[in-house]
């Protein structure tokens, strides 16, 4: 696949040794502790904890910057609006703009909380091939007609972004040009994914008699011996058991803050 | 290994490429993103029962996923409006071609959107599953509803596509609106933000328009060319 989701899968660190289960259990755990995290003085550990495992996995830097390009509209426009749009006490006054306390506040609060949960997220999925990730999640209780689909869709997004590029540029050739709005246009563009819904579809048809011909559907009746790789090890248990306390100690923190403040 | 992977996708979602309505991590309590994954899980365990239901729900699952796969990728087709552009939500069209399949293929679709293009966040999936999802079912009930009137008649094909893809998006901004407004943080003004969502919700009107019509001009196709997408 050339997602590029998991193109550093095949990296040699803790956080790629780590055993997929454990690491889904230990870094949504870390996700949601995030989450739930409202106190100032608690935004520095957060970073800390965020770094310190990004570091451990080993992942270049640009594999950060290039997956920040989307979400910079989000923090550009949060960073713009909520400092000068949002609260009551005025910090410093230029003109007719006044920079507002809570607005900063709120500000450091959520793009902390943004930054730190989508880099958790990408060490989540960047450590891992895709395939054992979505393995880990159905051993841990996800039905099995969400992972099938999950993997059959992950397989053919690619594919159907190359048909759309393709037929998009036959479109531009004959002279195609969505450049206002209009009926006609809306009516092309409609066609255009219609045409793209029937390829699926007729495709669909196809896959399913080849895995049909591969045997899916078919239970063994005979237990598969359990795969070496698949083993958990007191090294995976004691990663799992510190991640889940530090997310532990950010929600202990979070409600000893608030009760005193 | 030299610099980062390369995302080919990318290059086909275009540069203006916005989602005003996937709520991003960090913005909702963790209470919240908490009930948005039970509210999910609820309604994915009855979508998952009532597929089961089917003769042969195997059959359908390469079908749903390749039409997720495709409504993935049509999600990024950008309607000119002068000076900007707009792309669809199209959870309205997916719910009347996919049925109860809408709902699991929405959180897949969403699963995606996060951890491969950073839109919307995993914190915030099963809320985001909810705000799509939920609407996505009504629209296929909405579309079903041609069943009592003439179905082989354009025009009613048509008339309750329409009200299926306009109906998904606005039972969604509501949802949003509602999500947005219940957790407003105290230290904000919280009459300025209920201004500025209103406003925003005003604007999705329009929208509702265009997604309604979109819906309407693809299903007209789909009958034409491939009838039995419909009545899948």
């Amino acid at each position: 696949m050339k997602h590029g989701l998991d193109f550093y899968a095949n990296l040699d660190s803790p956080i790629h040794r780590w055993e997929s289960r454990c690491k889904l259990i230990g870094l949504f755990s870390l996700i949601f502790a995030f989450s739930f995290v409202e106190q100032l003085s608690l935004l520095p550990g957060m970073i800390v904890v965020t770094l310190v495992y990004y570091y451990l996995s080993r992942l270049p830097f640009s594999f950060l910057r290039s997956r920040l390009r989307y979400p910079g509209f989000f923090l550009l426009a949060i960073t713009l609006l909520l400092p000068f749009s949002v609260g009551s006490t005025v910090i410093v006054q230029i003109g007719i703009l006044s920079l507002y306390q809570e607005g900063v506040v709120a500000l450091a609060l959520i793009a902390t909380r943004f930054l730190s949960i989508l880099t958790v997220s990408l060490i989540l999925f960047g450590t891992a091939p895709f395939l054992s990730t979505v393995k880990a999640m159905r051993s841990l209780g996800l039905p099995a007609v969400l992972a099938d689909m999950t993997l059959l869709t992950y397989r053919y997004i690619e594919q159907f972004g190359e048909d759309l590029t393709k037929m998009k540029r036959a479109m531009q050739l004959r002279g195609f040009r969505a450049t206002r709005f209009s009926r006609r246009n809306l009516n092309v563009l409609a066609s255009l994914v219609g045409s793209l819904l029937v390829r699926s579809y007729n495709q669909s048809q196809q896959v399913y008699q080849a895995m049909i011909l591969r045997g899916y559907g078919y239970t063994l009746h005979h237990r598969k011996p359990p795969n070496p790789k698949n083993r958990v090890s007191g090294g995976d248990l004691i990663s799992l058991g510190i991640t889940v306390a530090i997310a532990l100690g950010f929600v202990v923190a979070e409600i000893l803050v608030e009760r005193q403040s | 290994m030299k610099g980062h992977a390369p995302c080919p996708l990318a290059e086909v979602k275009g540069q203006n490429y916005t989602k005003i309505m996937h709520i991003p991590d960090g913005i909702l309590p963790a209470s919240v993103c908490i009930t948005g994954y039970a509210a999910t899980g609820g309604f994915t365990w009855y979508s998952l029962r009532q597929i089961n239901r089917d003769p042969n729900p195997q059959e359908n699952i390469p079908k749903a996923s390749l039409l997720t796969a495709a409504f993935f990728v049509a999600s990024w087709i950008h309607i000119p409006i002068p000076p900007a552009s707009v792309h669809l939500i199209l959870n309205g069209l997916l719910g009347t071609m996919l049925g109860y399949y809408a709902f699991p293929a929405i959180l897949i679709g969403l699963f995606f959107q996060a951890v491969m293009f950073q839109h919307g966040g995993l914190s915030t999936l099963g809320v985001n599953a909810t705000m799509f999802g939920v609407p996505a079912i009504l629209a296929y009930h909405l579309f079903q509803l041609r069943l009592k009137f003439d179905k082989d008649n354009r025009v009613v094909t048509g008339i309750f596509a329409f009200i299926g893809g306009a109906g998904g998006l606005g039972i969604a901004t509501l949802l949003f609106f509602a999500l947005v407004i219940t957790n407003i943080p105290a230290t904000i003004d919280a009459s300025a933000e209920k201004m500025a969502i209103s406003g925003l919700v005003l604007a999705h009107i329009p929208l509702m328009a265009i997604e309604g019509a979109f819906t309407t001009a693809v299903a007209l196709f789909l009958k034409q060319v491939k009838p039995e997408l419909l009545e899948s």
